[in-house]
């Protein structure tokens, strides 16, 4: 029995030694110019990462605790929905799906990917890509074997983070992995370009499609974590600027500029240079939030069980990938022919939306590695969410602006300035509307006013483009259309959301009434269960709001392995607005609830711009060229 | 100076001028809004004491959490000094004494803290960062106390 366990393993090693041996193959065939060997090479070597990834899953599936990691982060009380998804939700796991996503992606391009007059653009994308892959199984084989065994065979797995276990968490971190991990694929098409010198508008044409799917899975990515810490972790809110959140924010605001920028280099083949910055800033940025993420320098929720080795590993890994990459960039960047665009051209405005993101990026790394660099002299501190809100807040106001204007305006040339009066109308209608709207909820405030009028500025002068260009909308500009929206619909819902929510914080006994301004809240009943895994303690309040009267049912999780409590929010969606109920689980002795109440405003307008910015993204993949 | 030089120096001079700005802008919303962590043992021998938002990080001393309503005090111990806290709010999920804590508020005197927030974001094997930190420093850390 031990004797096939232990097999188990070695066979698991056995082809994860193989496949780093292919994938050498693969490098030295392409030294000697037999490309197509070395494309297969790659893909066989891809399919034997595959193959273990499934036989990971396989060993988390029927809880096979001679594998470490399988006992490290299972149990066999564990649904089995959760067992599987324990796959991914510890370190090695989670590297070895890193390893498979860049695998994926280099041969979905190599099989998709068939021009015969640009073979050798191709075998050079896949050069890279396979060196990436190497890079990291490398790291992965010396630093954390997935398939290590323990021996004897321990009978119980020591459980997965109870606050892991949650559907949403479970699709979270592939998503954001099928993003960050998708920039690899750019930043080999960039460094292939340049090696190649065909870093141009066909360029930006080939590589569109793999650019935007990977930012499209990382605006999901973003967007579920933000989804799950909503409900799942009874704040109240969607986004905290914890660091892990940060961490996933820098790549998606590099990877936005990126494909502004590339549109520039598609329409008029300007920008080369800056555009293959860009891309090696986005891949650059996504190894970082990794590296921040796993190597334990953090203090978040996010933080799970690390090892600072591995951090210097990971921090080596980011340089040697970024010194390169720089150094490829440098010696093979084409000059641009100085052109001077003309302020009011779209190519100036790409300039600065540009602009802006890397502020908005450098703000948010400022903020993120501020105390890990004060901590190497000894201090410990921590950057409250007021720090990022004040800065980005008047930039923001300017950047939905220009968001309004920029599209309007016409490439290379200048824009007929009548053409333009309307939106001086538009913008004053906003203002206006934006005065009303502070003046009828009597909340007098300057950002609130901005934030209102400049969000409402960009819906409407996409509305007046969507009316003017009547009936028949060109698909062409559709993405460009949907996703801008969801940002005005985004910015809209966040500037409302905070000036009109509040929470309050009350404990409460049973049959108690509670009441604040026209609410009223009564603890009616509960009731204590064992399920699964986890105890769970149910409540019943009831909600009387002005006319309305309903239920909130919030309930705390007791987990056994390992020993942790969650709490369930209970939430109540109306048109407008979310009520939402989070508990603590009571003393034991008396059922004295600790409770916490929020009334969130539009906070489906949130979701809703995400939506939408996800959608017009996903569009725009498939969008043919021009 | 021809024309387009004049342009160039103009626009150099505007953005030098928009860089002081902005950073200091910058800087000065990430100091006010950096909130230092400390010890008991750090603040003991501080000889200046922090004004503003601070956080406290320790065990929580066993024996010493009194309830009353809604009002919690209790002591934050890194095993050679303490300092006690007054708390009023709701006590979140897992902070019982003998455990690991964070806690977040304005110092009253030197040895005692007004807190405005209980931070407990660890579960039973997962002690706080800065926590385990602080007992290291003070010589009392006990492996088990990390895993």
């Amino acid at each position: 029995m031990i004797g096939t366990k232990i097999m188990a393993s070695n066979f698991a090693n056995g082809v994860l030694i193989l496949s780093i041996f292919f994938s050498f193959l693969s490098n030295l065939f392409f030294f000697q110019k037999k490309f197509n060997l070395s494309i297969r090479l790659f893909n066989f070597s891809s399919t034997l990462i595959i193959f273990t990834f499934l036989l990971l899953i396989y060993f988390f599936y029927s809880s096979n605790f001679s594998i470490a990691a399988v006992y490290e982060n299972s149990h066999t009380l564990k649904p089995i929905f959760y067992k599987i998804a324990g796959t991914w939700g510890n370190h090695e796991g989670s590297l070895l799906l890193f390893i498979v996503i860049i695998a994926v992606y280099g041969s979905l391009f190599s099989i998709l990917f068939n021009k015969a007059e640009s073979e050798k653009f191709k075998s050079w994308v896949i050069f890279f890509q396979n060196n990436l892959f190497l890079i990291f199984l490398i790291f992965l084989i010396t630093t954390s074997n997935p398939f290590d065994i323990i021996i004897p065979r321990p009978i119980e797995g020591l459980g997965l983070n109870p606050i892991l276990q949650d559907p949403l968490l479970v699709i979270h971190p592939p998503f954001l992995y099928l993003g960050y991990v998708g920039f690899s694929l750019t930043l080999s098409l960039v460094l292939s370009g340049l090696v190649n010198k065909n870093l141009n508008s066909n360029w930006a044409i080939i590589s569109w499609p793999w650019v935007m799917i990977a930012w499209v899975f990382l605006t999901i990515g973003i967007t579920l974590g933000s989804v799950w810490a909503y409900y799942e972790l009874g704040w109240g809110g969607y986004w905290f600027w914890d660091p892990v959140e940060n961490a996933s924010l820098m790549p998606w605001l590099a990877g936005t500029a990126l494909i502004h920028s590339m549109l520039v280099l598609k329409l008029k083949n300007q920008m080369k240079s800056w555009t293959s910055l860009l891309a090696i800033i986005t891949f650059s940025f996504s190894l970082l939030g990794t590296f921040l993420v796993r190597s334990g320098v953090l203090n978040s929720v996010h933080a799970f069980a690390n090892d600072p080795d591995r951090g210097v590993f990971i921090l080596m890994i980011i340089f040697i990938i970024t010194l390169s990459s720089l150094i490829i960039h440098i010696l093979f960047s084409e000059k641009n022919k100085p052109i001077t665009n003309f302020f009011l051209s779209k190519e100036s405005f790409v300039n600065l939306n540009n602009l802006f993101l890397l502020f908005f990026l450098f703000v948010v790394l400022l903020g993120t590695i501020y105390p890990i660099i004060l901590s190497i002299f000894d201090q410990t501190i921590s950057v409250g969410p007021v720090y990022y809100n004040t800065i980005l807040a008047p930039f923001v106001f300017i950047f939905l602006i220009l968001m309004s204007l920029g599209p309007l305006l016409k490439w290379s040339n200048k824009i007929k300035l009548q053409a333009l009066y309307i939106y001086i109308f538009i913008f004053i209608l906003c203002l206006v509307l934006s005065i009303i709207i502070i003046v009828l909820s009597n909340s007098y405030d300057l950002i609130l006013f901005l934030g209102i009028a400049s969000s409402l500025f960009l819906i409407f002068s996409i509305l007046s483009e969507i009316y003017k260009g009547s009936i028949r909308i060109k698909p062409f500009y559709l993405p460009r259309l949907l996703s801008h929206m969801g940002v005005g619909i985004f910015f809209l819902s966040i500037f409302l959301n905070s000036y009109y929510s509040y929470t309050k914080d009350f404990e409460i006994k049973i049959n108690e009434t509670k009441n604040f301004d026209n609410l009223s809240l009564k603890f009616v009943d509960h009731s204590i269960g064992k399920i699964e895994n986890y105890l769970e303690m149910k409540t019943k309040f009831e909600i009387r709001s002005g006319k309305e009267v309903f239920n909130l049912e919030p309930s705390v999780r007791k987990y056994f392995q390992p020993n942790q409590i969650t709490s369930e929010t209970s939430i109540k969606p109306t048109f407008f607005s979310n009520y939402y109920l989070a508990i603590n689980f009571p003393d034991s002795q008396s059922i004295i609830l600790g409770a916490r109440y929020y009334y969130n405003y539009l906070i489906h307008g949130i979701w809703l711009g995400l939506l939408l910015i996800i959608f017009g993204g996903f569009l725009s993949v498939f969008k043919k060229r021009i | 100076m021809n024309n387009k030089t004049k342009q160039r120096l103009s626009f150099f001079l505007v953005s030098v001028i928009a860089f002081i700005i902005i950073g200091k802008f910058i800087y000065e919303s990430l100091s006010k809004n950096t909130v230092y962590f400390f010890s008991p043992s750090e603040l003991y021998i501080s000889t200046e004491l922090p004004n503003g938002l601070i956080r406290i990080g320790g065990m929580v001393k066993k024996g010493s959490l009194i309830k009353a309503g809604n009002r919690y005090s209790f002591i934050i111990t890194d095993f050679k000094n303490d300092i006690s806290v007054n708390y009023i709010g709701i006590k979140p999920n897992l902070f019982e004494e003998g455990q690991g804590a964070v806690v977040e508020g304005k110092l009253s005197t030197r040895n005692s803290l007004m807190a405005s927030k209980i931070l407990a974001k660890h579960d039973e094997n997962y002690m706080p960062k800065e926590v385990a930190d602080a007992l290291k420093k003070s010589g009392d850390w006990n492996k088990n106390y990390g895993k």
